[in-house]
Parts: structure tokens; sequence; C-alpha cells
């Protein structure tokens, strides 16, 4: 471990990552790091590590409450799209004026809910489908093609077999040195500056 | 700290099984009796045959799926809901005695005065001079001769005890031996089972209800049946599960966590696929608007059926279906099982509403059309078959009184839960991602 | 690599067998998977099926060039087999596809470990399978040129798709379909191509997976919204794909024909294609398995796990045909019972037998282990499960043939045509199949690596293991 580099230089850079070998390593440096009190850290893992989220003290998503109202709009709109295209001739905005149009077709009633109900539904989950994988992104702050941790040759192996811990300097308890130490406790295989 | 089946303390009804055999036999009695003399006193003995049917069918219903549940368990070599076992076992060997049971309907089906239920058994519709006489129904009097009918019953139950008494046995004895082979034996013959299941259960609720109206049908009956069994039985699960866990028991080994599971398999199942299959008939017969089929939904868009059809869609489905999407109301245990508890009586308003309705033999017969039968039931002011009666709940609390009684003396003879299973342990430790 | 065969198939109750042989971490996963499309040149096989698959392919948009100038008429399509190949071909493409849902969504829901090793080309099988799908009833529509009217775009002619129709229905099942399917399958996929991406040797390599990879980093608060997202799409796509094909069901039994109008069409056309599909999954399975050394992963296990599906939703399937013959009869319609009759023992009766042995008969042969664990009758089972299942929809397609009234009635006969369309659809669906298997990673390894003994973090320290951790069902 370059010590030497790691307390080289004035500038924080982006943090400091340490990289750990196994799933309970891991998870043993999280708990560590949350309960010292950073806020702006991360676990980076090759796999979802079960009982991470808890050890890290991530707070459950509101995404899916999000979807269920999403899909709430996809019924509502399955429905009038169905009603004013079918069974409505009156005139709405759409993007210029368009007008609804009353079909008869096999003596079935206007409003033929039961025949409208496949249609309700595939909406339904098509904005669902769609709002949880935008908002999904969108949280994750992703597309995101440049990220600092790339410059680090070490964390290549986060999509292999690697575990890495970061702790930002942007973090108000960062500090290099004290930081270093908490991290140095933990045993991790290597410890690096990234920098910004 | 390894939970290893050795650690688990060994939970038994102990005390509460005489009581819940005395109280449930008590109700039992009571109900079974006052509905026989409300029957006899009130010259209702018609009434009393369907409410009876009605109640048999719900206990029937739940105690298949608790049949079904088991068999699944043992195909798919679950481990998680192994501390659940147990009681699917205890519910679905209630198989056994309903075979009694449905006696008094099978003997008056052979005594030839099966036409109080069934209009097939009334031999005049098979008389060409008759004026009963119904040409469609001479087709299918193979299927309905009294012999042949009761011969099937008792292959039904034949089936089912089998099966139950194998997986009951095999498991209790696992508990004192911990022995593997048992769960190898119960996991070779559980697909056989499985397509004896398949087989008895359609051909069961054809026999018994579908035959209510035998100029009905439906293909996808049997899997409408299979739905709302799997609802009845989620919701006997986690409603007991709750009363169980409240009377101290099985504290250490049900979580939260086989209740979300619960949850999610009645949310899955009684809700949502029962809405699938009950939507698809619906909408296949509504669309396709094919006189020989839409005389069913029709009867059950009459008169008072036509609030209990409105109950069914949104009791059954919508209001359920919002409340248990949470994983948080799955994990509630009280919240779940006051939802179970509804969607159970939900389940009997299904029952209730696919035996009860019908439309007199004699409006049917005056009416050439549909819209003359509607409007000669309304004029006559028939009911359709919709007057909620006294026997309804005297039979329902009777058969379900019987049902309490025999399970919890099942249950009264063993542990809780499975405790000789091999794959114990991976249950109580099972987590949700 | 096999040094000491293990046999995972058998199953101590306490223990749960091990779903990836010969591995012992992560690293060698990660490597061994990779090796497929990091190789520089595939194996010859590859090659020489790639050429034939493209030939067909091509071969098939050739005539569906030759269809555009010249019309529908070339096909078999006649009066009263309005419906011909081209219906027969979407239903069979799009039951395929169902497969890859059910083991992305379905088995992800109840838990099903060995999912992991199988879900990814699965998933990828079912994009194309709908692409295929697709291709049949856009070019159906005559008018090709005009097929954007089945979208309610507003139009000059203020006139609107109707959507008291099955076909409609279908338009936005199968859209919906197609778009949910390819973002589970991309957004699975995610970590994979990140891991692609930092393992690029190449430039080229480094910026396509980079792009496609949308700078993941693992980051657990990622991961977090991630995995929620996933088990959201699970929970989606699993009444999606029942929705779909029962609206494909619809199509048939809203009708008033005999032998079309059966309320149990919706589930029974679920199993159906569930069944259709698995076969083909096996199909793939088995020689990418060998091409690409993958044995480890896609083991006997899981070859076994898939064939005991196949035996399930092909009892379905056959519980689905004794109760249409059951109600037929039972109904006392003299047509229903006609159409029944026919089907057995009318103008295409070997169609039906042939279905029947390849739907019910054969699966049976997966109630023996010795048959579920071997190759050569396993591949037996899915060739005749797959040829079984394009003859189910034509058994019911061709229903058409004789209806209510005897003087209408005729025999339906594909041209050269048709069946050319069909061999090229299926060289298209293979040579989409190649081109994934050669450029994208095969199986889902993040997903993998997670089910994996050492992934669980209390192995290593902490607690003991509590009996069962690998946990896995089935």
């Amino acid at each position: 471990m370059g010590d030497s580099a790691l307390s080289a230089g004035t500038s924080d850079g982006f943090g400091l990552l340490a990289e750990f070998e196994t799933p309970a390593q891991i998870m043993r440096a999280a708990r560590a790091v949350h309960d010292a009190g950073y806020v702006e850290w991360d676990c980076h893992t090759p796999f979802p590590v079960h009982g991470l989220d808890k050890a890290m003290g991530v707070k459950p998503t509101i995404l899916p409450v999000l979807v269920f109202f999403c899909g709430l709009m996809g019924v509502s709109l399955g429905f009038l799209l169905q009603w004013f295209t079918n069974a409505a001739s009156i005139e709405a905005w759409f993007f210029g004026i368009v007008r609804g149009y009353e079909y008869m077709i096999s003596g079935k009633p206007m409003m033929s809910l039961p025949a409208w109900i496949p249609v309700m539904f595939e909406t339904t989950v098509l904005f669902s489908a769609l709002a949880t994988v935008g908002l999904m992104l969108v949280f994750n702050g992703l597309p995101r093609l440049y990220h600092p941790l790339f410059k680090s040759k070490r964390f290549a192996r986060v999509t292999d077999d690697r575990f890495f811990l970061v702790i930002e300097a942007r973090d108000p308890k960062f500090d290099r040195a004290a930081s270093l130490s908490l991290l140095e406790t933990l045993n991790p295989i290597s410890i690096e500056l990234v920098e910004s | 700290m390894s939970v290893g089946a050795s650690t688990v303390r060994e939970d038994r009804l102990g005390a509460l099984a005489p009581r819940l055999f005395l109280g449930g036999g008590i109700l039992g009695v009571a109900g079974l009796g006052s509905s026989v003399l409300i029957g006899a006193v009130g010259g209702a003995w018609d009434r009393l045959l369907f409410s009876y049917l009605a109640a048999f069918i719900f206990v029937l219903t739940v105690s298949l799926g608790a049949l079904w549940f088991t068999l699944v368990q043992h195909m798919t070599r679950a481990g998680w809901s192994v501390v659940l076992r147990r009681l699917s076992e205890a519910i679905a060997t209630n198989l056994t005695w309903l075979g009694v049971a449905f006696a008094p309907i099978a003997i008056l089906v052979m005594l030839g005065k099966g036409e109080l239920l069934y209009h097939w058994a009334d031999t005049s519709v098979y008389d060409a001079g008759s004026e009963h006489f119904d040409e469609v129904l001479t087709k299918k009097h193979v299927f309905f001769t009294p012999t042949f009918w009761t011969i099937r019953a008792v292959f039904y139950f034949a089936v089912w005890g089998a099966a139950t008494r194998m997986l009951f046995g095999q498991s209790v004895a696992q508990d004192a031996s911990g022995d593997v082979s048992h769960t190898h034996r119960m996991q070779r013959y559980s697909p056989l089972f499985m397509v004896l299941y398949a087989l008895t259960q359609t051909l069961a609720v054809v026999d018994w209800v579908m035959s209510l109206e035998p100029l009905w049908f439906s293909t996808m009956y049997g899997v409408y049946f299979f739905a709302a069994s799997l609802c009845g039985f989620f919701s006997v699960l986690c409603v007991s599960l709750w009363l169980l866990q409240r009377s101290g028991r099985m504290q250490d080994v049900v979580t939260r966590e086989h209740y979300q599971d619960a949850g999610k398999l009645l949310f899955g199942f009684g809700i949502v696929f029962w809405a699938y299959i009950a939507f698809s008939q619906y909408m296949l017969i509504w669309y396709a608007n094919i006189p020989e089929e839409t005389g069913w939904y029709i009867t059950r868009q009459l008169g008072g059926w036509r609030m209990v059809s409105a109950l069914l869609l949104f009791g059954h489905f919508c209001v359920p279906f919002v409340l248990l999407i949470s994983k948080h109301t799955k994990r509630a245990k009280g919240v779940l099982a006051v939802i179970a508890g509804w969607m159970l009586f939900m389940h009997y308003i299904d029952v209730y509403w696919l035996v009860m309705p019908r439309i007199p033999a004699d409006l049917l017969a005056q009416s050439e059309t549909y819209r003359q039968l509607i409007d000669s039931i309304q004029e006559s002011g028939n009911d359709l078959g919709f007057h909620p009666h006294v026997l309804d709940l005297t039979c329902l609390v009777g058969l379900g009184g019987v049902a309490i009684a025999l399970t919890a003396r099942r249950l009264g003879g063993c542990a809780l839960i499975p405790i000789g299973d091999p794959r114990l342990s991976e249950s109580i430790t099972f987590e949700n991602m | 690599m096999e040094a000491t065969p293990i046999d995972n198939t058998f199953e101590d109750p306490g223990q749960r067998a091990p779903l990836v042989l010969n591995h012992n971490d992560f690293t060698s996963v990660t490597t061994d998977i990779c090796r497929a499309s990091e190789s520089p040149r595939p194996p010859r096989a590859w090659y020489i099926a790639f050429a034939i698959s493209a030939a067909l392919a091509s071969l098939f948009f050739l005539l569906i060039f030759y269809l555009f100038i010249t019309g529908v008429g070339i096909w078999g399509n006649h009066s009263p087999t309005m419906w011909g190949f081209p219906i027969v071909n979407f239903v069979f493409w799009i039951g395929i596809g169902h497969a890859g849902t059910l083991i992305s969504a379905i088995l992800f829901l109840f838990r099903q470990k060995w999912r992991t090793a199988i879900n990814r080309f699965a998933e990828a099988m079912t994009i194309f399978a709908v692409v295929c799908a697709g291709t049949f009833p856009v070019i159906h529509v005559g008018r090709v040129w005009v097929v954007y009217w089945l979208f309610p775009i507003p139009n000059q002619m203020e006139l609107w798709p109707q959507f008291r129709s099955p076909l409609l229905w279908d338009v936005f099942a199968v859209s919906t379909y197609f778009t949910v399917s390819l973002l589970f399958w991309y957004v699975g996929m995610i970590p994979d191509l990140a891991t692609f991406r930092d393992r690029a040797a190449t430039k080229t390599r480094a910026i396509i997976y980079g792009l496609l990879a949308l700078g993941w980093t693992g980051s657990n608060r990622h991961w977090h919204r991630y995995e929620r997202a996933y088990l959201l799409l699970a929970a989606l796509a699993t009444p999606l794909v029942l929705s779909v094909h029962s609206v494909v069901s619809f199509d048939f039994a809203v009708a008033q024909l005999p032998g079309w109008h059966s309320t149990i069409f919706p589930p029974y056309f679920v199993a159906g294609a569930i069944f259709g599909g698995f076969a083909m999954v096996v199909t793939l399975a088995v020689p990418s398995r060998q091409l690409w050394g993958l044995k480890d992963f896609i083991t006997m296990r899981h070859l076994e796990n898939m064939n005991k599906i196949i035996l399930l939703t092909g009892s379905i399937v056959g519980y689905a045909y004794v109760s249409e013959f059951f109600i037929a009869w039972y109904s006392g319609a003299t047509y229903e019972g006609f159409a029944f009759i026919n089907r057995a023992f009318g103008q295409h009766a070997w169609a039906y037998w042939l279905m029947l042995f390849c739907n019910v008969v054969a699966p049976q042969l997966f109630w023996f282990k010795r048959f579920r664990r071997s190759i050569p009758v396993m591949y037996f089972v899915v060739m005749c499960v797959n040829v079984g299942m394009w003859f189910e929809r034509f058994v019911i397609v061709i229903s058409l043939e004789q209806d209510f009234l005897p003087s209408s009635w005729g025999y339906f006969a594909p041209t050269w045509v048709d069946l050319m369309m069909l061999v090229g659809s299926m060289g298209l669906f293979l040579m989409l199949f190649l081109l994934f298997i050669r450029y994208l990673p095969v199986i889902a390894m993040a997903e993998l690596k997670a089910v994996m003994p050492q992934a669980d973090p209390h192995t290593s320290g902490e607690h003991d293991t509590p009996a069962g951790q690998n946990r896995e069902v089935v």
C-alpha cells in the first residue's frame, strides 16, 4: 500500500477508495463507515450483496409508489383513449382539433367496458414499466458515462470480483488522515486516492 | 448460531386442541341440527339442500386448496414454506370426512329425489312423452345417471383421501424419525397425485356445481374453481397463522417473511389470478353473446344478484388488490389477517353466487327469447334464488364447526410444524429479498 | 474441464445442490462467461450456422418483398380459410417468446435461483421471437404502407381504430410486450455490459459497451434502486405475459366459430406458449452450452428442471385438449361436437394426431429421471414439442375450413411461399440469436454470482452458515 502516495499532494481528489476481496469484508467495512457517521460514501460491488443496504443505512426507495401512480395514469389514459375514439363524438385538443367517433359494432353497447379491459391493462403495464426504468435511471443519475472512479485501474474489477468502498472528499466528516486510518483498520487489499 | 431442528421448541396445539374440538363440535352439531330442524319445520327442504351444498362446496374448496398447496411444495422441493406445511396438511385432511358430509346429497340422488337440487336428476326430462322433455339433456343422460354420478364422487373422495393420508401420514412420521426417506417419498408421489387432482377437481365441480344448470357449460369452469379454492385456502392460512401466533404458538418459527409470502400467494392467486380467470370467462361469453352461454350470467345480473356480482368485482378484486399490493400490508400480521378474513368471506360469497342463482324451470319453458324471460321474471317477481335464508348461516356454521373441530383434533396429535423436515432450518431462517 | 463430474440433479433434502459446478470464485465465472464474446474468432460451427440462418433470413426478406409487390394472393389463404399460415406463424412465434418472460419474471418472483444461468438468453430469445411474430400480422395487412392505421394516430380522415376488435388488442398487447421485454432484457444486462466495458481489450469494444453500460459503477445505492426496479419489472411482466397470450387467444375465442369459442382458451394458450417456449430454450441451450463451454453454468440440473416444466405445461395443454373435447360433447351442441370429431377424423386428421403425439405423448417420457437427463431423448422430445406446438395452432386455425354451412366448406393447402416464409422466419430468429451469443453476455453474470454460496456475506466470518443457505427451489 503506497502510503507515501496517499499522503502526498494537497488535493483530496474525489475521495479514498478501499478494495476488499469478499462480501463479508465489505459488509463489515460498510458497517464501520456507517457507524463513523459518513454520509457521502458508497460501496461498489459486482452484484447486489444481500444485507448491504441495511449495513449502509440506505433508505428504501420511493420508486414503487411512483410506479403505482404511473400505472393509475396508464389505466385512466387507456380508458379515455378508447372512450374518446370509439364512444364519444366530441372534439378535443390534441396538438390540433381531433374528433371522437361513435362506432356501432356488432350491437355492442357504446361503453363496451369488457372489450376495453385488455387495452387498459396493456397501457397500465406499459406506463408502469417505462416509469420503472426511467425513474430508476433518473434517481441513479444514469446514464453518466464519465465517473472519477473510472480513473482507478483497480476499480475495473468492480464488475468482476472485487468489492470497493469509497469515502468522498466532499463528505463533511472527510479528513484525509482520519478517514485513511479508519479504512486501514478494515483490512482492505488496497487503498488509493482517486483524483477528481 | 445455527437454527437446527433440535433447537426449535416443539409447538403443539396442546390444551387448545380439546377446546377447539369441543367448541367446533358444538357449533357443528348445533348448526347442522338446527338446519335439519328448520328445514323440517319450515318445509324448506330444497332451500336446505342449496344452503348445505354452498357450505359444503365452501369447506371443500378450502380443503382442496390446502391439498394443492401441499402437493406443490413437494413438487418444487420448497424450503421456505416448511413451517406452514403442517397447517395445510391438516386442513387438507378435511377431504376425508367431507366424503361423509357429501353422502346425504349422494343418497338423495341415488334414491331418485335428486331433482330437488339437480334438474338433471328429474327423470321426466329424458322422457320424450313428458312436458319436461329436454332433447339436449338426453344427449348427456349417460353422464347423469345417478349410479355413474355417485361412482365418480366415490372415486374423487378416494383419490383425495389417499393423497391427504399419504402426505399427512408421511409428514407426521417424519416428525419422530427425522428420516429423509419420507421427504423423498412425498416428492416422488406428489406429481402423480397432482395429475389426479387436476382431473378429479375439475370433474367434481362439473358434477356438483356446474350441473346445477345442466344446459350451461364452460371449459374454464374447473380453472375458475381452482383459483377460487386457492383464495379460500390462502385466506384460511393467513388467518389461522395469526390466531395461532396470538395464542402464543409458533412464535419463534413463523416470521413476517412467511406472512409476506402467504400474502403474496393470496394476492397473486386468490385475487389477481382469480380475477384473470373470472374476467376471461365473462368477457368471452359476453363478447360471443351465444344464448346457450349468456343465460348463466344474465341470471347473475338480475335482481339481487346484480349487487352480489358487483360486490364480487369490488370486494373480491378491486379493493383487496389495492390493499394487498403493498409489501407493508402483507408484512403487518394483523392487517394481513383482517384482509384475509375478508377474502375468506368473499370466497363464500363467490361460492354462494355460483351455487344459489336459478331461473325457475316454468319461466324458462314459457319464454321464447331472453327478453321475454327477463320480462316474465320481472313480472312474476321471482327472486331467482336470491333470498338470504337463516339456513345459509346454520349450514355454514355447522360444516365450518365440524371442519374446525376435526382439523383441531388432527393437529392436536402432532407438532404444529413438521419438526423432522430436513429443510426446516432453511424455512425458519428464510428472508425475502 | 470435466475432471470431477458432480451430479447436481440429485438433491439431499437438507442440502441444496450446487448450481455452478467446478468454480470456486467470481473471477473464473467472469472469465469463462466473457470468453465467448472476447475470443477473436468464434468456433467454426458458429460460422456455418450463421451462414445458413443468414441465407434463410435473406430468403425471408426477399419473399416479403415479393409479397409487397404482388399481394397476399401468393399465400394459401383463401375463403373460407382466410387466416392461414401468417396467423399460425404469428401465434407460434409469440408463444416461443413466452418462456423467456416466464424464466426472467415468473421464476424470479418464485425465487428460482437456477434461472440465473438461462434467463439472459431466454429473454433474448423472447425479443427475437417477438420480432418474427410481429412481422406476420404487419405483412398480412395487405397495404403495408398504411400499417400505422393500426395505432390511434389523429389523421385527416378522422378515423380511429376500432377498440372492440381483439385484433387491435393484439397491436397493443404485442407492442407493449415487445417494449417491456426489451426493457427487462436491457436493464438486466446493464451490469454485465459494464463487465464487458471494464474488460475491453480494444478501443471499439470499450466505446460500444461503455455507451451501452450507461456508466454503471456497481454503486450499492444504485443497486438498491436497480433491484427494486427489477422486481417491479418482474411483477409487471408476469401478468403481462399472461395477458399477451390471453389476448392472442381472444382473437379466436371471442368468435362464435365451433372449436374457437372456448372459455378455457386464455390459460390454455398461456400454458401452451410456455410449453413451446421452454422446448425452444432447451433446443438452443443444449448446443450453446456445448459450443461456448458453458456446461458448468447450464448444468444437467438446469436442463432437467426445464424438462420438468415442459412435462408440467405439456400436461396442462393435455388437460385443455381433454376438457375441450369433453365439453364439446357435454354441451350437446351439434356444431361444437362436429368441429371436434372433424378435427380427429376429418380432412386434416393427420395434423391433429401429430399434434397430440408431439404435445401430449412425447413429453410423457419426462416422467422418468433417466430420460430427463439424457441429451438425445431430451432433444427428441423438444423437437417434437416444437413441431407439435406449431401444429396446435395450425389445427385451431383450420377449424375455419368447415364451419356452419357445408356449402362454404373448403380445403386449406399452403403455397410454397407460405412454407418458405415459415422457414425464413426461423432463419431470421436463429441469425439474431447467433449474433446475440457472439456479442452480448450470454449468461447474467452479476445475477449468477449473487446466487453462488460465496456471495453470502455471512459465509466468511460473522455467523455460522445455517444449513440450506444456497437456497434454491425445484
